[in-house]
């Protein structure tokens, strides 16, 4: 029954990302006072990628197609870890935090690879500043993850949130709020959205993500469309359901499950207020200025695993 | 003496690479003779494999007395420690060597390639008697032999002046090495008898505390060297640049191990953990060491190089781990000691492979496209298909992704940082939990480092018309590279075939150590993660059955050149602009004529790396080093008389000394 659970879980991380897509979108027209598209219009564009053809550079590799396969499977994979209506997730005890960020590391790598192989100059562009981001990136994220690891002595994501559904909600320690702030932005880093990338943009000046796929097209770019997606949701689910996971269910019965997806959807809801008002209100940082970005999410996540060690203590 | 299957395995290997193969090539120039040597050195290699499996289960140790044949004790062994660094030296040799058949013959006169076969068997033998030699006096000869039978190696590529000057500094520093190497040694002598091992495992219990950091900071030092430990790794990205390919193999995947074998010896086996500081003094220089490898190799454009820094930084991943296990066994927590130990013997063992799988397939690199500079290759994937895929498989695991063995290693570090905090729920500790956010650089930069060698290397439009015309390498190149490559991904998605031996092992040089859960679940995860990777892959690549040709966007211009590409220089700006205080880049811009500010005839433009250890660290060293030895040429007369009061002098010195003492 768990199981069952657990992949209607990850399938709604999976086939639900448009529609997050799709609702930021929304919500950034409205407070841009634009009437804005369909929620529903990223499911569309998804549809007509797919069923298109793939054009391919002469000049490029195998590793030019297999890149999207690379992207889409690990974000797969890392979507199976994340636990969403309850504390457990297909992957969410076998495997811990390092592998699910080492596996959005896997999709990154080949992500950049492909990016290169297209032989522009948008590709090398993009791959070499996603490179200075990512690897910068990695730090705060992991030690974000550590000090809430060391809280709740478990290295597996559901162990985790299972010690933090079991504490007290008004019982959260300043730990908590350091971790959060350092991976609320390190998140929008990972996922590419204001200020440190801008998902909207074709400028050469400014793109990261978007310099990456500038080659690709039908079902290829359809995929990593999709994947950045998933990952967007999936991200934003981890943190919900490591900072805030009450209402989820306890046990299997219909009701208490569709009473934590509802407790979700809102909780996701604030979240993606909460990114579309930052996206429209921000502007995007230079690109030198995003190292001291993650330079203060890294001494953040820094101070909240050296407090940890001292609470524990 | 009673031979049975194993020490006959292990003599006929000692006598193959030390007696048999050399003679046969150096008193034979006919192409079957060397053929018969190369299979004697292969199948040496695959004894010294077999022997190391069988020796390892074996009790007691097989043990080799040498005694008799030679006047000083020299003995040698195969403990569980020393089958596993013998088996990483012959498992990686083989591939080596199946690669270095078509590599030598292609570059070498048939003199020199006997030569260079002689000194590779060798170089062989005495990397297989550092690892298994159960005497201080076999120990310091085989580590003395490696560095003069690499040094010919390099050598024999060629003598310019500059290389004479990185060969002479590659000398210095391994013969200072050595020197911190045997002083570590004759420090136990007030408590040992003898210098054979067991006897320095005795005297290990009972030293006194000084005495102890003084042993394990002289051996910290040595084998530092020999590891490149920043800042002792001056000799590696010279040594290992400028030596032909599959001996840069071996120097890298093989060689260093031995320092991380010497290191373990002494911390772990003969002073069972040093001083209560020296996990914390080990993480420091090996932080800096991994941090400052990785930043250095991603500014390199020269493929050699790159990798050369690369195993400056992997190193320090070792060393990470060594240094978290030499805290656990200060603190009395063994599981933790276990499971850090376990990690940094896993990276040593997949450092061996993939970096000599990288190393391999520059040679395939120079051999086609006759270059290793990065900004004059590319778009060689398709014209070298099986190269091309094998280099990728080695960069993925240098970057630690999953499903790739590099990985595994990486995540048995990074849980071991975790082990003191959060799973034996003892006191918590600082420092490692913040080494995960050190690792965690040094995996990104190492993964944007590796991005940048493959893609700009062997993706989009060759650079150059030496790239354009690159054709596949020859077979036995390919062989080589698909074994180390097939390595790599075995033990990355199937790690409990080396990891429970390798528990096992530790167990033994962590006293009450236990299984980590650790090392169970991540064998029991990865494969299943790989089966849904591969399978979801698959299954959406049918997805995508409609393919069509089309020309990349050239912004409206005619077509792209390869100068509209990113260069490898220019791929790194990013990060070196970001890093400039690491780097601190020595720029110079000439302007001809110069007093045309707007139309130059020409622009010249500089910049390199200071190298700011030289400047700070070393200069002052050498610059009083030469001061002494001006000073002490005043001695120096020439005149045959004053050398025999010199002597004269010496011998009643020593007759008074001796008189009076």
């Amino acid at each position: 029954m768990s199981i069952v659970i657990d992949v209607l879980q990850a399938a709604m991380l999976i086939l639900g990302a448009p529609l997050v897509r799709g609702i930021i979108a929304r919500l950034k027209a409205h407070l841009q006072r634009r009437r804005g598209a369909s929620i529903w219009r990223p499911y569309v564009e998804l549809f007509k990628l797919l069923r298109k053809e793939d054009l391919v550079p002469p000049t490029s590799s195998a590793v030019f197609r297999l890149a999207p396969l690379a992207l889409f499977a690990a974000t797969i994979c890392m979507s199976a870890f994340v636990p969403v209506v309850h504390a457990s997730a297909l992957l969410g005890s076998r495997g811990d935090f390092f592998l699910l960020v080492y596996l959005l590391a896997l999709g990154r790598f080949f992500l950049s690879l492909g990016a290169l192989d297209g032989g522009s100059a948008f590709g090398g562009m993009g791959a070499s500043r996603e490179a200075l981001v990512s690897s910068l990136a990695e730090a705060p994220l992991l030690l974000g993850l550590v000090a809430l690891a060391i809280l709740a002595s478990r290295t597996d994501i559901s162990g985790i949130v299972t010690w933090t559904l079991a504490q007290n909600i008004f019982n959260i320690s300043a730990v908590h709020i350091l971790a959060f702030a350092s991976l609320a932005m390190v998140t929008l880093a990972e996922t590419g959205r204001m200020p440190v990338d801008n998902p909207t943009t074709h400028l050469e000046l400014t793109m990261i993500h978007e310099g990456m796929v500038l080659e690709y097209s039908g079902p290829s770019l359809g995929l990593i469309e999709w994947a950045s997606a998933i990952k967007l949701q999936a991200m934003l689910a981890l943190l919900v359901s490591l900072f805030a996971p009450w209402g989820m269910a306890s046990n299997s019965t219909l009701g208490a499950l569709v009473l934590a997806l509802l407790f979700y959807c809102v909780k996701l809801g604030v979240l993606l207020v909460l990114l579309s008002v930052i996206e429209s209100a921000v502007a995007k940082l230079r690109m030198y200025l995003v190292p001291d970005y993650l330079g203060v999410a890294s001494a953040v996540s820094a101070l909240a695993v050296i407090f940890t060690t001292l609470v524990k203590r | 003496m009673q031979l049975g299957a194993i020490e006959t395995g292990f003599v006929f290997l000692l006598a193959v690479l030390g007696l048999i193969a050399p003679l046969v090539l150096i008193a034979s120039l006919a192409e079957r003779a060397r053929g018969f040597a190369i299979a004697l050195i292969l199948s040496a290699s695959i004894a010294g494999c077999l022997v190391a499996v069988f020796s390892f289960l074996k009790e007691p140790a097989l043990l080799l007395e040498l005694r008799w044949v030679t006047p000083f004790s020299f003995s040698l062994t195969v403990d569980r420690l020393s089958a596993f660094f013998l088996l990483l030296v012959c498992s990686v040799a083989i591939p080596v060597t199946v690669f270095g058949v078509p590599y030598f013959n292609f570059h070498y006169s048939e003199a020199r390639r006997n030569w260079t076969w002689a000194f590779f068997s060798l170089f062989l033998l005495s990397m297989i008697v550092v690892v298994t030699a159960s005497t201080g006096f076999a120990f310091l000869m085989g580590w003395e032999l490696m560095t003069l039978t690499s040094t010919a190696l390099i050598v024999v590529e060629g003598d310019s002046e500059d290389r004479r000057h990185n060969v002479l500094i590659y000398l210095l520093m391994m013969h200072a090495g050595a020197a911190a190497v045997a002083t570590a040694f004759f420090l136990f002598l007030p408590h040992s008898d003898s210098l054979d091992f067991s006897a320095l495992r005795l005297a290990g219990a009972t030293i006194p505390g000084g005495l102890r950091a003084a042993i394990f900071v002289t051996a910290f030092l040595g084998f530092g060297a020999k590891a490149g430990l920043i800042p002792l790794h001056l000799w590696l990205p010279r040594a290992h640049p400028i030596a032909p390919s599959p001996v840069s193999a071996m120097m890298s995947g093989i060689m260093l191990k031995t320092a991380v074998y010497g290191f373990v010896r002494f911390a772990f086996d003969f002073l069972a953990g040093g001083p209560w500081w020296s996990g914390y003094a080990v993480l420091v220089v090996a932080a800096a060491t991994g941090l400052l490898g990785i930043l250095y190799g991603i500014s390199e454009h020269d493929l050699k190089r790159l990798l050369a820094y690369s195993s400056v930084e992997n190193m320090g991943i070792i060393f990470l781990g060594l240094g978290t296990s030499l805290v656990f066994v200060a603190n009395h927590a063994p599981l933790g000691a276990a499971l850090a130990l376990t990690a940094a013997l896993l990276h040593a063992f997949n450092h061996a492979l993939f970096k000599s799988l990288l190393f391999l397939g520059t040679g395939a690199l120079s051999h086609s496209a006759h270059s290793v500079n990065l900004n004059e290759l590319g778009g060689l994937q398709e014209r070298m298909p099986l190269t091309g895929t094998a280099v990728l498989v080695g960069c993925c695991s240098i970057a630690g992704l999953p499903l790739f063995n590099g990985f595994i290693s990486e995540w048995l570090t990074f849980r071991s940082f975790l082990a003191g905090s959060t799973l034996l729920n003892s006191k918590a500790d600082v420092v490692l939990p913040l080494m995960v956010g050190v690792l965690a650089l040094i995996g990104g930069l190492a993964a944007a480092c590796f991005v940048k060698a493959y893609g700009v290397a062997f993706l989009g439009r060759p650079r150059s018309a030496r790239a354009e015309e690159a054709t596949e390498a020859p077979f036995g190149m390919r062989l080589g590279l698909l074994l180390l490559a097939a390595g790599c991904v075995f033990i990355g998605i199937f790690p409990g075939i080396l990891l429970r031996p390798l528990v096992a092992l530790v167990q033994g040089l962590v006293p009450g150590a236990g299984v980590p859960n650790e090392t169970l679940s991540i064998a029991r995860v990865i494969p299943w993660i790989a089966l849904l990777i591969v399978g979801v892959s698959s299954s959406v690549a049918l997805l995508r059955h409609k393919k069509r040709m089309a020309r990349t966007w050239a912004c409206g211009l005619p077509g792209l050149s390869s100068r509209m590409e990113y260069t490898s220089t220019v791929f790194s700006k990013p990060i070196r602009f970001v890093f400039a205080r690491v780097y601190r880049p020595d720029r110079k811009i000439e302007q001809q004529p110069s007093d045309h500010p707007y139309f130059p005839a020409s622009i010249s433009y500089r910049s390199v790396r200071t190298t700011s250890y030289e400047r700070a660290l070393y200069r002052p060293v050498v610059d009083s080093i030469v001061s002494q030895a001006l000073r002490l040429r005043r001695l120096q007369t020439g005149n045959i008389q004053v050398y025999l009061l010199y002597i004269f002098l010496a011998l009643v010195s020593l007759l008074a000394l001796l008189r009076f003492q």
